[in-house]
């Protein structure tokens, strides 16, 4: 009965992304393999020349920067996201504060950065803060660098990562925590044991919202970076625009995609394992 | 009783410390934007107290308007049919097994996973491929592509920790497969059909990148018009504009409590 | 449910509404494409009252970006300003519709010098030139004492952390080229390795390669020395700050660029689009233009007519050098930049 109707509710988005999405994404493919035209674009004929040209040494010291960045934000985002979204949850007033977590989030992302520069520029208002109390004499260097980027990255990905988390502790049942602390847990074990792996799918979810774009990313390392590093959306811009390379763009965006999807392949297995070992101890 | 309000009272201290933390980041460059939006000159020193940019918001930046209104329609629009769309696509995954499962999860994943700036390439090429003129309308498209994955995701997190029985009682009680959807399913699923909501308007109304290429002439949203404009100083119109547009969110989410309550339900 | 729809349905009548305004117009249409803030809203206007036509008006930051979006086959626009090189690809890649000049009779008040110079269209079969200029180096004297008009100050140690160079390959390697005595299209590999390790010393002392918000920097004291295009910064500035504000073209010369005006091969309505190019060269026109942002006139006639004075002048691009296509060449650049960037 139910079982046939299943593929219905799918119908709408199996048609939507395909048409929409599938295509394009053939043509990028398809198009990693061809090779450049002179002034851009593709010219049927093909080539690897776009994938060997990652094997050289800026690219995989341009790689390992943009996981480094990559893996720091999400980290650091996750962590400050479950506590606030657990507060919120169980909050009577959950809806307004939902709300407040978001408003921030359409003023425009531009300003926003460009308030950030205002706050931590070399002439911004914490090194005027820190050299009128006459800490330091000369500004500290805060902005274009990689903390710099982490830092922005965290505030722009936040959101993502309270809503998914909100959504699937609004579910869960604290009488649970309670009942082991009345058996004796420690709060921290309670949250560590208890919490934790029951919103494993919530978890899930922030990581893919914030590592993901927090892996192409190009317009923060762009704004706030420096020159101590570049990240590999930055490269893909520059190869579609400048070097009017589509193939190579194409190709680095082939290679940033498999690199996701492979780390999002393992954190699942990380957690389903955990998931699935919580599920033989109860 | 007293034991089992220590335990719950203890948490809320940290995490509302982390929660006061959180808000205090987000809402720090907004304190900043409403400074400088009273700022008489147009650098970032503050030289002086005056109105005279929300007297050029509101007399002198139709363009802007212009972007704003296009923004908030395409944002509306896409949010809302994607979350539709999104929705019903993770009850069906969630529950049901069927012969493109596999497929329709991985293209579901790759919206997300694929840089901005190469979907939006690509969908250009694509739409200029079957002759569709760009404008509006191609923007909304493409908004609707990218935020179904994200609706998608944050749903089924939901669904995870769903009852399946409540639904099977539902069955067994009579009730149509349209009954339980609209009665059971929906309802019990608002917290996370709401937040991909919340989180499809919020990309649409920032996102530039995809925007950028598959807009046609004319059709100016308000990360375009802000990015053009970035070279050419950021006009502190631009911060009144953040201002009013937060103010009014938040006297929508705080007046019209009724309206709220009930989407909330 | 159902008040949720009747709700957000009014708001997007609403707003509908709002963008609906625009669209009563019977008038005739042009679409351009236009770098951000390049054609001053008063010059618009006027050609929409002479003509009583409606100018819609979309704006880019780049060629590139342009080049990009055209070449993906974006459609709808009438008139587009690419820059030297990159008219010479559109003209390659069979983008521009040929100009008739007959429809253009203001042509002649262009510096002919300009015209006979121009290689990368013949005759200015395609493109009409819509402006001359270059990037600079702009410096707040209020901090900076002691420098020369060259890129020696980019060799201050005293400087570092505080000054900023353009994030245009293009840009940067030609100042860098042009420091050594080569030519800003040399494509020869010896040059370029020269040019690189210069680069990489001034690398050494700038904080970052910024292609945005140099402007802002600069007028908010972040940055001391940048280089940049001085319509972005002055426009930045208070009027005390200008004074202040020092702006030159290196001894040593640099890149500089044409841009033109061309008329796209699916435009709708060509002949409109020759009819504004014909406006722009209007004298009074240009020489609003020209004043509005400070720049040299590429417009005989106009120099007599306008009231301001250019930032830069004529004399001071003498050392420049027009920026061209380098075709395949440009890997070569690239793989430097790349180099550059990362290391």
């Amino acid at each position: 009965m139910m079982k046939n109707y299943g593929q219905r509710y799918t119908y709408a988005m199996l048609f939507w992304l395909t048409v929409f999405f599938v295509f394009p994404f053939l043509i990028i493919l398809v198009g990693s393999f061809l090779k450049k035209g002179l002034y851009g674009g593709f010219e049927f004929e093909f080539s690897l020349a776009a994938y060997t040209s990652l094997f050289s040494g800026t690219m995989k010291k341009v790689t390992l920067n943009t996981l480094f960045v990559s893996v720091a934000t999400t980290v650091l985002t996750v962590a400050m996201a479950i506590p606030s979204a657990y507060y919120i949850a169980r909050s009577p007033h959950k809806e307004k504060l939902l709300f407040l977590v978001i408003i921030p989030f359409w003023t425009n992302f531009l300003i926003r950065i460009f308030a950030w520069i205002a706050i931590l520029g070399n002439n911004g208002l914490v090194n005027s803060f820190l050299i009128s109390l006459g800490v330091f004499n000369a500004p500290v260097q805060l902005l274009y660098n990689r903390w710099a980027i982490i830092l922005i990255m965290i505030y722009t990905s936040l959101p993502f990562a309270i809503l998914p988390l909100y959504a699937i502790i609004e579910k869960f049942d604290f009488s649970l925590l309670e009942a082991a602390r009345d058996l004796g847990a420690t709060k921290w074990q309670s949250v560590y044991k208890i919490l934790i792996p029951l919103i494993i799918p919530g978890i899930t979810t922030a990581v893919l919202f914030t590592f993901i774009p927090a892996f192409g990313n190009f317009a923060i390392p762009d704004i706030v970076g420096g020159n101590d590093i570049r990240m590999l959306g930055n490269i893909i811009n520059e190869k579609l625009k400048t070097a009017r390379n589509w193939p190579a763009a194409s190709s680095i965006s082939m290679v940033l995609t498999l690199i996701s999807v492979f780390m999002v392949l393992m954190f699942n297995r990380i957690t389903a394992s955990r998931d699935s070992q919580q599920k033989t101890e109860t | 009783m007293k034991k089992s309000l220590s335990p719950s009272t203890e948490k809320h201290r940290v995490s509302l410390a982390f929660f006061i933390l959180t808000m205090v980041f987000f809402y720090a460059p907004l304190v900043i934007l409403i400074i400088f939006s009273f700022n008489e000159g147009r650098s970032m020193n503050f030289t002086g107290f005056s109105f005279k940019w929300y007297k050029e918001l509101f007399f002198n930046s139709s363009k802007l308007w212009g972007s704003f209104s296009n923004t908030l329609i395409i944002a509306l629009i896409s949010a809302l049919v994607s979350t539709v769309i999104g929705t019903l696509g993770a009850i069906g995954i969630y529950w049901y097994h069927f012969k493109m499962k596999k497929y329709l999860e991985v293209i579901s994943y790759l919206p997300i996973i694929l840089p901005e700036i190469i979907i939006g390439v690509s969908m250009l090429m694509f739409f200029a491929g079957i002759g569709l003129p760009l404008g509006l309308f191609t923007i909304i498209i493409a908004h609707i592509t990218f935020n179904i994955p994200y609706v998608l995701f944050i749903v089924m997190a939901r669904l995870a920790e769903f009852d399946y029985t409540v639904i099977e009682a539902a069955y067994d009680l009579g009730a149509t497969e349209m009954d339980a959807l609209r009665k059971v399913i929906i309802p019990m699923c608002m917290p996370g059909i709401l937040s991909g909501f919340l989180i499809a308007v919020t990309l649409s109304i920032d996102d530039f990148v995809i925007t950028f290429f598959v807009t046609g002439p004319g059709a100016s949203t308000l990360p375009l018009h802000i990015y053009s404009m970035l070279r050419f100083g950021l006009s502190p119109v631009i911060n009144s504009l953040s201002v009013i547009l937060i103010a009014g969110s938040l006297l929508m989410a705080f007046t019209s409590r009724r309206l709220f309550r009930y989407m909330f339900k | 449910m159902r008040k949720i729809i009747i709700w957000f349905t009014c708001m997007i009548a609403a707003f509908s509404c709002i963008s609906c305004g625009e669209k009563k117009q019977e008038k005739q249409k042009l679409y351009i494409y236009n770098w951000t803030y390049y054609t001053p809203d008063e010059v618009i206007k006027g050609f929409e009252e002479k003509f009583n036509a409606k100018v819609v008006y979309d704006e880019f930051a780049s060629n590139e970006e342009m080049f990009a979006k055209f070449k993906a086959g974006a459609t709808g626009y009438d008139i587009t300003f690419p820059s030297a090189d990159y008219t010479s690809i559109m003209i390659k890649e069979g983008m521009l519709e040929k100009i008739d000049k007959t429809k253009i009779p203001n042509f002649k008040n262009i510096d002919p010098e300009l015209i006979s110079g121009i290689e990368y269209d013949q005759n200015c079969e395609y493109s009409v030139p819509y402006m001359k200029g270059a990037s600079g180096i702009a410096v707040n004297r209020k901090l900076v004492k002691d420098y020369e008009k060259d890129m020696s100050i980019y060799l201050k140690p005293e400087l570092k952390g505080r000054m900023t160079l353009l994030d245009d390959m293009r840009e940067v390697m030609g100042l860098a080229l042009k420091a050594n005595g080569f030519s800003v299209n040399s494509v020869n590999p010896a040059e370029l390795d020269i040019a690189k390790n210069l680069i990489l010393k001034w690398k050494e002392n700038i904080l970052k390669f910024d292609a945005e918000s140099f402007g802002k920097g600069f007028a908010s004291g972040e940055f001391w020395v940048v280089q940049g295009y001085e319509e972005n910064i002055f426009s930045e500035l208070e009027e005390s700050a200008k004074a202040d504000t020092d702006f030159f073209i290196p001894k040593t010369g640099g890149p500089y660029y044409i841009d033109s005006m061309v008329i796209l091969k699916d435009a709708k309505n060509k002949d409109l689009a020759h009819e504004f190019i014909n406006y722009i060269h209007d004298p009074q026109t240009y020489a609003k233009f020209v004043d509005a942002f400070g720049f040299p006139s590429i417009n005989v006639p106009a120099r007599k007519i306008r009231t301001g004075k250019p930032v830069y002048t004529e004399e001071d691009l003498k050392n420049c050098e027009l920026k061209l296509d380098l075709g395949e060449k440009l890997e070569m650049y690239n793989k430097i930049w790349e180099d550059i960037k990362v290391n």
